[in-house]
């Protein structure tokens, strides 16, 4: 779970005056919720590791605005990472991304990567495939609230809806994820 | 909305024990018989979440480099200087908002201060202002030094008092006669004595002063005059009060 508000509030605080230390310290606390999110919806590591350096980047330069808005902290850099996934879609027409077969599993030599890493890579396709038949807004409340471990507040800040919607969301989007699964199978 | 409340609450719940071994998915369905229709696919696809976000999560030692990384681009784009480092803290709009609100705020106070200054100095006996013109009055002598501008200065409220007290008589306000005499005859006495510091600081500039005061005083009898001349017969008797006041003061002088 993603560290508390007083914590964040403190670092925050410090950031915001300029001490990047304790802005790498919020890095650490929330960076692996945001990998998560963005890595769930990306053909590849590498770019989910550096839209994930780019979420942060931005997030520093927008910090001295953070405060006017009054947005909890993780529900600003998740707001951050969906913008910056957009941005990211549209400069790389997902279409014209190299195919996942052409490229996972070796190296570019052509030696093969380790087996776990392949194993992982797999798995990482197979999640993709099976959230990609899944509605968008689906594939969002799913990713926010079991991959990143989002609370249903923090998830409906993120999503700009009511927490209740968020749960007949969630409601609606497991019975479909379950659907997709059996097809897959 | 209920049953969706319970199966989140299950999930949730039971999600962690699920994966520590303590249940089973069939054990928690078990428990909760009434709904396993609708628990079993979810919380199904919970656990396959579950399992999803451990092959989604960073590879080892990712977060610690990249922390690195952060803070080296950081301080690479952190302004220099300690006049970059405030303009770091807020942002273009909140300086450009706090500027144009103090400004707004400046003006405004002196256009108040300005609009008071100008009700106060219109004001005679009896008027809300009129505390303020005192104020005013008091305030300007506090701040002017030399003897000569003192003296000029009493002159000058001395005058204004003569005003004040032909305007009362003029708006039929009588009742604050008395108090405006007394307040002309210590303006006349204050004048003396500012015409006593005059001559003691500088004697050259002590016979224009004197003159100055006596033409004032003299004006103020002759205003005082035509007004008890053209006033009613009631108030002659606060008028001659005022007249004998300026008297004693060209007496004093002599």
């Amino acid at each position: 779970m993603p560290g508390s508000q007083d914590q964040d509030r403190e670092l925050i605080r410090r950031a915001q005056r300029g001490d990047q230390h304790a802005f790498g310290d919020l890095y650490v606390i929330h960076a692996p919720a945001i990998f998560r999110y963005l890595f769930a919806q990306l053909e590849n590591c590498m770019d989910a590791e550096d839209l994930t350096g780019e979420v942060f980047l931005k997030a520093w330069q927008s910090l001295p605005k953070y405060m006017e808005r009054g947005v909890p902290f993780l529900a600003f850099l998740f707001r951050i990472a969906h913008n910056t996934l957009v941005d990211h879609y549209r400069q790389n027409n997902r279409l014209e991304q190299q195919a996942p077969d052409e490229m996972d599993g070796y190296h570019e030599d052509g030696t093969p990567e380790p087996v776990e890493t392949v194993g992982k890579l797999l798995e990482h396709q197979k999640i993709l495939a099976v959230l990609s038949k899944l509605r968008p807004d689906y594939q969002s409340v799913l990713t926010l609230r079991f991959i990143s471990e989002l609370s249903p507040e923090e998830t409906a800040r993120v999503m700009k809806r009511s927490v209740g919607a968020i749960r007949v969301l969630q409601h609606r989007a497991l019975a479909a994820l379950r659907e997709a699964l059996n097809e897959k199978q | 909305m209920r049953t969706e409340r319970q199966i989140e609450k299950i999930i949730n719940d039971y999600l962690p024990s699920i994966g520590n071994g303590q249940e089973t998915l069939e054990s928690v369905v078990e428990k909760f018989p009434e709904m396993a229709n609708e628990l079993r696919p979810r919380l199904e696809a919970a656990l396959w979440l579950r399992d999803a976000r451990f092959a989604l999560a960073t590879r080892p030692g990712y977060i610690h480099d990249s922390r690195k990384y952060l803070e080296t681009k950081i301080e690479e784009s952190q302004p220099k200087g300690w006049l970059g480092k405030i303009f770091r803290q807020h942002t273009a709009q909140h300086w450009v908002f706090n500027i144009a609100s103090t400004v707004m705020i400046i003006l405004l106070l002196a256009l108040v201060i300005n609009s008071t200054a100008l009700t106060a100095r219109l004001s005679i006996p009896g008027d809300p202002f009129y505390t303020t013109k005192l104020f005013l009055e008091d305030a300007r002598l506090a701040f002017t030094f030399d003897p000569v501008d003192r003296s000029n200065l009493h002159m000058e409220y001395s005058r204004q008092r003569t005003s004040e007290f032909v305007e009362l008589v003029l708006d039929g306000d009588y009742d604050q006669l008395p108090a405006a005499t007394t307040r002309l005859e210590s303006e006349i006495i204050a004048s003396l004595h500012a015409l006593n510091r005059v001559t003691l600081a500088d004697g050259a500039a002590k016979q224009p002063a004197t003159a100055g005061l006596q033409h004032t005083l003299s004006n103020e009898i002759s205003m005082l005059r035509i007004l008890q001349q053209s006033s009613p017969q009631g108030v002659n008797a606060e008028i001659e009060l005022a007249i004998q006041v300026v008297q004693a003061g060209v007496m004093a002088l002599r």
